[in-house]
């Protein structure tokens, strides 16, 4: 009898192996793809691309930091291509890499790592810190150029605070609406600087001040909400102190 | 509460000398098929796999092997080769980690933070994939793969967790975070960064630490053709919280570079048949 009860418990588990979870659509892969591309600047892309090629790695797994020397060698632009397309170090990341179900009808709470399971060193972070006019200035001029905001750059404006930049993210969303980890991107803007009036909103405690994971909370995409945090980063922007 | 900490030392000591030989400090699974995976998770959707017969450790290997190993070979770490070590400090965003030249295993989070001359029954630390390859070369024994450590931790349940659907009692066993977030330290469970091995309760199989104070390395892959320097690691561990990185399951699997340390990445060992006391 027991046997018999343990069978068909047993029976029960595995007959729950034949449901087919549902899988990502096309649309949802491609959407993944999307929002994972970074923006290759050109300022010395093929000499910074050979240098990291050609560079001693500490190891044999292509762990490439560029030495002290040649770094300092290169120009500033150089140095932000070379930062913006290869990272010195590491992330670590508990889950994720491929695409989600419906992933193109959600405005997530973070932004995907800019580099994989690569990440900038300290170095490189000081350098978008300590050139933030500067690295302004080209990711713009690419941006404008290109109409795309690459992971990477969306990670670097979060990086350096680079709230001047809220009117160019909401031209470059409009032109398609397409890239809804711009809306994310504005949203962090605001969350770091604490806005008051997006820190008492609903998409605020949804998103960063609920007790789950914020790796996995989300809005869902639809257009009042796409309005509405456009409306909130625009009067944000309008009430930061002017630079001269 | 510091008499608390005196008497669940001692028991773990005792434990730990209770449970020298292999066969003890090993728990054997026997081959058959398993049912792992949840439903609707993409990278690790419920399924029932096969399996060969196994042996897996009860705990987390702590910094007294590694020192055993380093001791035996001169070994020298990824991170003290690159001096590129990850080191977490309250304060820090949430995600973010920094580096720090000095943290190797020996200061898992640099010389500033502390040794452990007195957490030598703790998990080692701030190793990457590739040591841990090395340091089971010279043991005889392998890593778990992503298999079966998830059939050694569900331990036969199904649920989300061994200990059922939610993770309500998660701190009965396991070091997570319990802070709001990063930015102040949370030692509410005794423990900020890891927690001696085998000082939460066990699973129903008696394994200790399978959610929480390390991310194990597990060998294998969740996808055909990953790259080759893509690894990953299951479990969660002392840093992740409810908010923050709410994957100490049986059923998220986390990835990493093959040549990155974390102070918060270690391993249990496992082999194919009962391994010599090293």
């Amino acid at each position: 009898m027991l046997t018999l009860a343990a069978f068909v418990l047993c029976m029960a588990a595995f007959s729950q192996t034949d449901d087919e979870p549902k899988k990502p659509s096309k649309a949802s892969w491609a959407y993944e793809s999307y929002r994972n591309k970074r923006t290759r600047p050109p300022y010395g892309l093929e000499k910074v691309l050979n240098l990291i090629k050609t560079a001693p790695s500490v190891d044999d797994e292509g762990s490439t930091v560029l030495p002290s020397k040649i770094y300092a060698s290169l120009t500033l632009r150089e140095k932000f291509t070379y930062n913006m397309v290869h990272g010195e170090s590491y992330s670590q990341n508990c889950d994720g890499g491929i695409a989600t179900v419906d992933e193109e009808k959600k405005i997530w709470a973070l932004l995907p790592d800019p580099l994989g399971e690569e990440h900038w060193s300290g170095r490189q972070t000081d350098f978008f810190n300590q050139n933030h006019d500067t690295v302004v200035a080209l990711m713009t001029e690419s941006i404008e150029r290109s109409h795309r905001v690459g992971v990477n750059y969306k990670n670097v404006i979060v990086e350096i605070n680079a709230t001047e930049m809220i009117p160019l993210l909401i031209s470059t969303y409009n032109t398609d609406k397409k890239d809804h980890d711009i809306l994310t991107l504005l949203m962090l803007l605001m969350l770091n600087n604490k806005y008051p009036p997006f820190m008492s909103s609903v998409s605020y405690t949804k998103l960063y001040a609920n007790k789950e994971s914020r790796w996995e909370s989300y809005l869902s995409f639809n257009a009042a909400n796409e309005a509405l945090i456009i409306q909130r980063a625009t009067d944000f922007y309008n009430g930061l102190p002017k630079k001269d | 509460m510091d008499f608390q900490r005196k008497i669940s030392g001692l028991v773990i000591i005792l434990l730990l000398s209770v449970l020298a030989s292999p066969a003890q400090r090993f728990v054997a699974v026997p081959a058959g098929h398993y049912i792992i995976g949840k439903k609707g998770h993409l990278n690790n959707p419920r399924r029932k796999v096969w399996v060969d017969s196994f042996y897996i450790a009860r705990f987390e290997t702590t910094n007294r092997e590694f020192a055993a190993f380093v001791a035996a070979t001169s070994y020298v770490t990824d991170a003290e080769r690159k001096h590129d070590a990850l080191v977490f400090q309250p304060g820090l965003r949430e995600f973010e980690w920094i580096e720090d030249s000095t943290a190797y295993w020996r200061y898992p989070n640099g010389i500033s933070r502390g040794g452990i001359e007195n957490k030598m029954d703790h998990p080692v630390t701030t190793i990457s994939y590739h040591d841990v390859e090395e340091y089971c070369r010279w043991a005889g024994v392998r890593l778990p793969t992503l298999e079966e450590w998830e059939i050694a931790c569900r331990a036969g349940s199904t649920t989300d967790y061994f200990f059922g659907k939610r993770d309500d009692s998660i701190s009965r066993y396991a070091n997570v975070w319990l802070g709001w977030d990063h930015t102040v330290a949370d030692s509410s469970d005794g423990y900020m960064y890891t927690s001696p091995v085998g000082h939460f309760a066990p699973n129903p199989w008696g394994l200790y630490d399978m959610y929480g104070n390390v991310f194990e390395f597990c060998s294998g892959a969740v996808v055909q053709g990953e790259k080759e320097t893509l690894v990953h690691a299951r479990g969660g561990s002392w840093w992740c919280s409810a908010r923050s990185c709410h994957f100490f399951n049986s059923f998220d699997i986390g990835r990493v570079h093959k040549r990155a340390s974390f102070s918060n990445q270690g391993f249990r060992v496992a082999a194919s048949s009962l391994p010599n006391r090293k």
